[in-house]
């Protein structure tokens, strides 16, 4: 694959130190302190191991930690590549099979334990554990942040589009990444906040003690009183036949790649799943020059935001309703290879329209010639720790998603609202600002009603046009419109109600077109009798001149004309170019945006067949067990609880059950058994591998340190 | 109204292994437990180790038998449990444990038990790496081994149902209704369930069952924590214990599983008693610098997971099986003192044995040799003697 050397949003770094590493002997570079799997990503690498049970190619997964499918041998030690940095001179090594334990025979150097004592620990520093931390510690808590990234900011850090919302409450028409740094900005001020950073917690016990793996190379200890759980989502998988392959992964995953370590980890992909993550990540796609070969839906309406929809198939993107993925294959050379002969990597994407109960309808499937392949299904809390301290009677508070799925600009909010909920409960006396319960429902709210705007007609002064019409929480472009505009139609009496141009005052001065999270605002102007002028807003490379032709089409993506660019600026603050057009008077005011990728990336080859043989996807990753073992288990064994399967190994992997939990229910409905009557499985520490020298902190000198934070320090 | 030839209460190390070879006995049995399934007691916080290497007669020969019948699970029904035949490798670093573990040899052969003495050179070339500095040896029985008690209690599970057991899950014993000095019968489930015959094998609920009729035992379960590592090549062989004390702790032990996995434990010193299984923060770092005191190669192997579970002790160290008086059709299979697993099998082959050949409460080993076994283990016993390999 190859390194992303230019984007429209994010800065390359310069400066970044090449290092010499070696992989499988072989001398290769990167730069230092990146993670050494996005390293072998931009080699082209994508068979991190061959899995002991089978051979089979492990490739990486989630990219975050979480699971283990990235690890390889790194100076003979098996490590997870994600979350180990590069340093010069590292010896990395295809993981083949078990590894092999290093006979370093000297006696242990040292043992010690290190502990901090807090009032408050935050687990995780995404935007509501972030806001919960800012609140707490105003209120005069000690709080530790425990965040398993060196940067703080949770997914926010990947997000290179505006947020929605409003901009008062919750940065609206901001970058996420933008997003990110104001809250950290914020949180440093307060002396009794400190900040763990690469410091996944990995346990919490009952004698209210959290075991964090500070650095992945030590084992903190962390008394708190009490617990805010913001660990945030994680993606759940679906089951299809090759849902294991290298390059099958989720959307996060490919977010973390492209957007945080600028690696081109894709030629061309499929996404499955039309939800807001599913959208996003073809429009990360195209902003890092990826090829989107299609999003494939399987429920008959997109389950994501109208107007990111509308604007990732303005881009050029299909999105094809009532249909599903069938398969993932590999390339034909491989195909016929046994299982860990060759370089294993999805070549092909099958897909097919289904029925109404979800079937695949024969004669419809469609082959994509793709190297990747997001899934964006969803997401599940990581509410682990939550239900751990609940079980042990610790007090403890969720927020963000990992108390309910939401947006980003919800979380802000629910982390205000969990730190003021868990103040009380200790003993607090304060009262909550009373709007930000009903704001933070408006901002957490699905969809509402979609409403038809009426033709505009040009006029000889510049006006604005509005491609948005879903009602979603999203007010920014009423409070940028410095003649005020803009307002809302009040129909719901929240931002969730559509903007309208409400009277004759536009200057345009283009603020609407650039803060638009949708992209949705265009200023129009008639400057002839046939022709007109179109600013659209544009949030890719820029590198054509004025007086270049596109293609422009209309709010769902169909052609409407080829016309010239007359002019373009760029909107500092947010980085969105302004694309001023000449069109034709008749399209002027249907003209929604500009054609990305042509329709030749998004070609398939019609298959005559549409098999599909879920028995052979994998519900567990670790262990490699596939639904049709799971199905026949349940059957020989009557198995009625979750924690039976084990017998399988399933969920006695390395990642603890955090992708299978999503997917054994299919399982037990196949093998005829209602999964509500099936009892849950039981969770148990570690959430992550530590290894033993590390738990005792053999490799450290004294205690303290920088890690320990002087203010967290006993 | 539920009739059965045997009512067994507990699905777990004990009962399912017993279920399935009265099943296999002809005999109607059915099993009741109060969770969602088999092994869900203590079975599923057992580390997996089987030894035989015990220091009284009674239960050498009853692990003995377990030995027999998990070893060849997969041999003779196709069941794959991860038995390894690694052995036991009790090593000694002090004279005081040299002469404890060569004192024990003589019964422990006459019980039919393989072991011997071996030298440090033998230890470590069984273990790699393990700490030579002051080795004096150890005892080391190869016949012993490990296996998934998940797996074998699965196993045992569908055999038992093959066999024609019946399995009762999510069903709470709530009653039991004497008549005189016997059971005549349970409520469990809003339902009656009567049988010539019933069985307590409730592991860590046992005492609480017995005394709904009017039995008391000495039962009272302590808490000890587990852990389990990634998978790596096999680098020991043997189940290894230390049995030095420390300060914070009694005895630890740990052993390479058949799919490559280190499984360990620790006896917390003092002990912890009571039923909450809820992992602490002092087990890891504890437990951990022990083993890399003792092996201080697994410093680059990384813990996966770690658990709690309850030992039932009785105040010897050693299980209560029998008829007690009070209760004089109610089998008593209880107090296995966090050995249940090793324990079960053998325990079931012996038991179903003497219920077949006529046993009960004048005679339980019934025509069977196994008196010794019920002398020793007796619910009247004067719980005097001290296990020392408990």
């Amino acid at each position: 694959m190859s390194r992303i050397t230019s984007h429209p949003v994010l800065p390359i770094p310069e400066g970044r130190k090449e290092v010499g590493f070696s992989f499988d002997g072989r001398p290769a570079t990167g730069f230092a302190g990146e993670p050494v799997a996005s390293s072998l990503v931009a080699l082209g690498v994508s068979r991190f191991s061959l899995h002991p049970k089978d051979g089979a190619p492990q490739g990486l997964f989630c990219a975050n930690g979480q699971c283990s499918q990235c690890t390889v041998l790194v100076d003979g030690i098996p490590r997870k590549s994600c979350v180990t940095p590069l340093v010069e001179g590292m010896d990395v090594r295809t993981l083949e099979g078990l590894p092999v334990l290093p006979d370093m025979d000297a006696p242990l150097a040292q043992a010690e334990r290190r502990a901090i004592h807090t009032d408050i620990l935050v687990i995780g520093g995404g935007p509501s554990g972030l806001s919960a931390a800012y609140e707490l510690g105003r209120m005069g808590f000690q709080v530790v942040v425990a965040d398993d990234k060196e940067k703080l900011g949770g997914k926010l850090v990947l997000q290179t589009h505006k947020f929605f919302g409003s901009e008062e409450d919750c940065y609206a028409g901001v970058r996420g990444v933008d997003i990110a740094g104001k809250l950290e900005e914020k949180l440093q001020k307060l002396p009794n906040v400190t900040i763990l950073r690469n410091a996944p917690v990995v346990a919490v016990f009952k004698d209210r003690k959290a075991g964090v793996y500070k650095d992945y190379s030590s084992y903190l200890l962390v008394e708190f009183t009490a617990m805010v759980v913001a660990a945030g989502a994680r993606e759940k998988s679906i089951l299809f036949p090759g849902n294991d392959l290298p390059g099958v992964y989720g959307a996060g995953a490919f977010q973390t790649l492209v957007n945080r370590d600028l690696v081109g980890a894709s030629k061309k992909l499929l996404i499955v799943g039309s939800g807001n993550v599913g959208l996003i990540a073809a429009y990360h796609a195209l902003q890092a020059g990826i090829q989107v070969a299609g999003i494939v839906e399987i429920t008959g309406r997109v389950n994501g935001y109208k107007v990111h929809a509308d604007k990732i198939r303005r881009m050029g993107v299909p999105i094809h309703l009532n249909t599903t993925i069938l398969r993932a294959e590999r390339g034909a050379a491989e195909r016929g290879a046994a299982a860990g002969k060759g370089g294993a990597r999805v070549a092909r994407a099958v897909a097919a329209k289904v029925d109404d109960q979800f079937r695949p309808i024969p004669g419809t499937a469609v082959a994509y010639d793709v190297d990747t392949i997001l899934i964006a299904t969803g997401l599940a809390s990581c509410d682990e720790f939550l239900r751990q301290a609940r079980d042990y009677g610790i007090l403890a508070v969720a927020a963000g998603d990992a108390e309910e799925i939401a947006e980003a600009s919800s979380a802000m909010f629910g982390g205000k609202i969990a730190a003021f909920a868990l103040a009380k409960m200790l003993g607090k006396r304060i009262e909550m600002d009373a709007t930000w319960l009903p704001k933070r429902d408006v901002l957490k709210s699905r969809p509402g009603d979609c409403f038809s705007r009426s033709p505009v007609m040009p006029g000889p002064e510049w006006r604005p046009v509005f491609f948005c019409s879903e009602e979603i929480p999203c007010n920014p472009c009423t409070t940028v419109c410095p003649v005020s505009a803009i307002s809302l139609r009040p129909i719901r009496g929240n931002i969730m109600d559509l903007p309208y141009f409400s009277g004759d005052k536009c200057i345009g001065c283009m603020s609407c077109v650039g803060i638009c999270p949708g992209l949705a605002i265009s200023l129009v102007r008639r400057v002839s009798e046939d022709a007109a002028e179109v600013v659209l807003p544009w949030e890719f490379q820029a590198d054509f001149p004025v007086g270049a032709q596109m293609d422009l089409v209309g709010q769902d993506g169909t052609f409407l004309e080829k016309a010239a660019l007359v002019a373009k600026k760029k909107a500092a603050k947010n980085k969105t170019w302004l694309l001023t057009f000449r069109t034709g008077l008749a399209n002027a005011t249907s003209i929604a945006g500009i054609r990305v990728q042509g329709p030749e990336a998004t070609e398939g080859e019609k298959l005559a067949e549409a098999a599909c043989v879920d028995a052979d996807a994998l519900v567990c990753r670790c262990e490699r067990v596939t639904l049709g073992e799971l199905v026949q288990f349940i059957r020989d064994n009557d198995v009625r609880d979750i924690n039976q399967l084990k017998t399988l190994r399933v969920g006695m992997g390395a990642c603890g059950g955090k992708t299978c939990s999503q997917l054994v229910g299919r399982a037990f409905r196949l093998a005829g058994v209602d999964p509500a009557t099936v009892e849950q499985g039981s969770q148990r520490p570690l959430f992550m591998e530590v290894p033993m020298g590390e738990i005792v902190n053999e490799g450290l000198s004294s205690l303290g340190g920088k890690d320990a934070g002087r203010r967290g320090a006993p | 109204m539920r009739t059965y030839d045997i009512v067994i209460a507990g699905a777990g190390s004990i009962g399912v292994p017993l279920a399935w070879q009265l099943g296999e006995k002809g005999f109607k049995v059915a099993v009741i437990d109060q969770e969602a399934s088999w092994g869900r007691g203590q079975n599923r916080a057992a580390i997996g180790g089987l030894r035989a290497t015990h220091s009284d007669a009674a239960k050498i020969k009853i692990c003995l038998e377990s030995i027999e019948i998990v070893s060849t699970l997969e041999e003779r029904y196709g069941i794959d449990n991860e038995w390894y035949q690694g052995g036991y490798l009790y090593v000694a670093y002090t004279e005081e444990q040299r002469s404890a573990f060569l004192s024990l040899l003589k019964l422990q052969k006459e019980a039919g038990l393989d072991i011997d003495w071996i030298e440090p050179e033998a230890v470590e070339k069984l273990s790699p790496g393990i700490r030579r500095e002051g080795l004096l040896g150890g005892t080391f029985s190869p016949r012993d081994g490990f296996a998934s008690p998940l797996m074998t209690n699965t196993a045992f599970h569908k055999l038992a149902k093959d066999s024609g057991v019946d399995f009762f899950f999510n069903t709470r014993i709530d009653g039991v209704a004497m008549d005189g000095d016997k059971v005549a019968s349970i409520s469990a489930g809003g339902e009656t369930w009567r049988a010539p015959l019933f069985v307590n094998a409730a592991g860590a609920e046992a005492a609480d069952l017995a005394s709904l009729a009017g039995v008391d035992l000495p039962i009272h379960p302590d808490c000890h924590e587990a852990g389990v590592t990634e998978p790596v090549e096999r680098f020991m062989e043997p189940m290894l214990v230390d049995t030095r004390p420390d300060a914070e702790s009694g005895n630890y032990y740990f052993y390479q599983a058949n799919t490559g996995q280190v499984v360990f434990c620790i006896t917390p010193r003092p002990q912890i008693w009571g039923r909450d299984k809820g992992s602490t923060s002092s087990f890891l770092p504890l437990c951990v610098r022990r083993m890399l005191e003792l092996y201080p190669r697994l410093r680059n192997l990384r813990v996966r997971r770690t658990w709690r579970g309850m030992y039932p002790m009785t105040p010897d160290g050693l299980p209560i099986v029998g008829y007690p008086e009070k209760a004089k059709n109610f089998l008593q299979a209880v107090g296995m003192c966090g050995q249940g697993f090793m324990i079960g099998a053998g325990l079931g082959k012996i038991l179903s044995e003497t219920i077949a050949s006529g046993g009960g409460y004048a005679s339980p080993a019934g025509s069977t040799g196994y008196g010794f076994v019920f002398d020793e283990l007796a619910c009247t016993r004067g719980f005097d003697h001290v296990e020392l390999l408990k």
